[in-house]
């Protein structure tokens, strides 16, 4: 069997982030507090932005950094921040019975949606080696690593029962697909990234929005609560 | 120095240099913990008077056991004397006899020394080695997938599966070492160890906790020398296994090029100063983590899967 030439330095090191980027989509999976949910959140942000650094300097792409710079103040700081005080607010005003700050459990055991969300994953890699598309600025690896973390996005959706965890994941989704559009676009025009990134923020209020209705209506954020039907 | 040691005289000082220094590796790591945690803790060299004085007691067997339980940790201390032979513990290259077996060989005789002590804990009729037995084998038949893994991952990655080749590999370039798939085959590793070697977030390595027990459970039964076996069995297989993360994946800095004297020592100081800095790093995270629920191992060892998962596939697109 022939080994697997090693990638360049810099191939090598933007799968490194890239992996860092899905790993921290499975810690989303995995964790169970959501104060540290969105701190992954913040974390797989952080990773993209530095992803965006990187490629801006190796690449000679200038408009990346202000692009890094603006996905960074929003996805790092400002949506963790909207969210963290979402959470500080429902669990303070209402301390209902059933409020903690523990998310509801999922549909399956941790270590089963782990190895669900890996299969799930694997088809991603899978299915983007037989598309064969090819960037000219980051490796395939990154593509299909860019799919795999919108797949698990989705299983985390899936799988969890409260809103929270639901938000979190379509936001983390979004991750994915900027992601995805670093590795094939890389030089898209900074207009449609910018409109991209106030699109997020109007998804991440909106979404507040909807944890406040559902916890005032339920007095949980698990939707649980939202399978019976009432007329 | 020019004075050349012959070969098979190294590849003993391989097998002796695991042999005596595994207690010392344990010792220290010992000596680091109760130093965290604001103690003075036991001399560096306290396993050493440990199995000395074990090996001057009595020993005892259940009424009820056979030949079995007595055999098992000659067998067990068998297994861990030849995996040293097929590792590079001390040189960069393969010694006579260092190709008799792969990494998969040398996997296979470890778990043939785990499968001996559990057989003899399963003989005993005691209900602590048998817990203890049986918590072994369930969480193993997920650590072993993960070990599988990282054989594929280093396969992919040196187009064989001896641990030399690997080695060299990562010696010859910076691009072999920033690859996504060494660092998550190399993580994946140090998390079964972490397992292996019966460490937190696993379990905790001192005391008797019997909710807890995996590892250190299954040798309640045994005495005098055999419980001496078996202790400086558990100490060689955790040397062993840091040798493996550090010599074949993390740092193959500092081994012997060749068969020279000065080199040779050199190299073994090198192993065990190495070791060391692991045991140390290991202590740091005992200290800084939560013995994991009995239930919650799974997820643990179910993220070590991910990790050497994730490695084998991005190789998959070539860019790993």
């Amino acid at each position: 069997m022939a080994a697997v030439a090693p990638p360049s330095v810099f191939a090598g090191g933007a799968n490194v982030i890239a992996v860092g980027v899905l790993l921290a989509e499975f810690g989303m999976l995995r964790q169970a507090v959501l104060r540290d949910q969105v701190r992954l959140y913040a974390a797989q942000s952080a990773l993209i932005s530095a992803l965006a650094i990187v490629v801006a300097a190796a690449r000679h792409v200038p408009e990346l950094y202000l692009l890094a710079g603006l996905s960074a103040s929003l996805k790092v700081v400002a949506v963790p921040l909207v969210l963290r005080r979402l959470l500080r607010g429902v669990g303070a005003e209402r301390a209902g019975p059933g409020w903690t700050d523990i998310a509801g459990t999922g549909a399956l055991s941790v270590a089963s949606t782990v190895l669900l969300a890996i299969a799930v994953a694997a088809f991603g890699f899978f299915s983007v080696a037989a598309l064969r598309i090819h960037s000219p600025v980051l490796p395939d690896t990154a593509l299909a690593i860019s799919v795999a973390v919108s797949l698990v996005a989705l299983v985390l959706m899936i799988m969890r029962r409260d809103v929270v965890s639901q938000a979190i994941g379509f936001l983390s989704l979004e991750n994915g697909i900027s992601l995805s559009a670093l590795v094939v676009a890389a030089g898209l025009p900074l207009i449609l990234e910018v409109a991209f990134l106030f699109d997020l923020l109007v998804a991440a209020v909106v979404f507040g929005l909807l944890i406040r209705v559902h916890h005032g209506r339920a007095e949980s954020v698990s939707t649980a609560e939202l399978t019976r039907l009432r007329g | 120095m020019t004075a050349a040691v012959p070969y098979p005289l190294v590849q003993v000082l391989q097998v002796l240099t695991v042999a005596a220094g595994s207690p010392l590796v344990s010792g220290v790591i010992a000596r680091a913990e109760a130093r965290l945690q604001g103690r003075t803790g036991p001399r560096v060299l306290q396993p050493y008077y440990d199995i000395a004085k074990l090996f001057r007691k009595e020993a005892l067997a259940p009424e009820d056991a056979s030949w079995v339980f007595l055999a098992a940790p000659l067998v067990a201390m068998a297994c861990y004397l030849t995996v040293p032979l097929l590792i590079p513990v001390l040189t960069t290259f393969g010694l006579p006899l260092g190709y008799m077996g792969d990494i998969l060989g040398g996997g296979f005789i470890l778990s043939l020394a785990s499968f001996a002590v559990t057989v003899a804990a399963l003989e005993t009729g005691d209900p602590y080695a048998q817990l203890g037995a049986s918590r072994a084998k369930t969480f193993a038949a997920i650590t072993e997938p993960v070990v599988l893994f990282v054989v594929f991952v280093v396969a992919l990655v040196t187009g064989t599966d001896l641990p030399y080749a690997l080695a060299a590999t990562v010696r010859a370039s910076a691009g072999q070492i920033v690859r996504p798939a060494h660092l998550l085959a190399a993580a994946a590793l140090f998390m079964v160890i972490l397992y292996e070697t019966g460490r937190i977030p696993v379990e905790s390595h001192s005391g008797t906790s019997e909710f807890g027990m995996i590892e250190e459970a299954r040798p309640f039964e045994h005495s005098g020398p055999y419980l001496a076996l078996l202790r400086w069995g558990s100490a060689m297989k955790q040397l062993i296994l840091y040798v493996i993360l550090i010599n074949v994946f993390v740092a193959p800095w500092g081994l012997a090029a060749s068969a020279s004297l000065g080199a040779v020592l050199l190299a073994i100081a090198a192993l065990l100063a190495k070791a060391a800095g692991l045991g140390v790093i290991v202590a740091v995270i005992d200290n800084s983590f939560a013995k994991l629920r009995l239930f919650k191992i799974t997820e643990f060892t179910a993220g070590a899967f991910l990790l050497a998962v994730l490695g084998v596939l991005t190789l998959y697109l070539g860019g790993g």
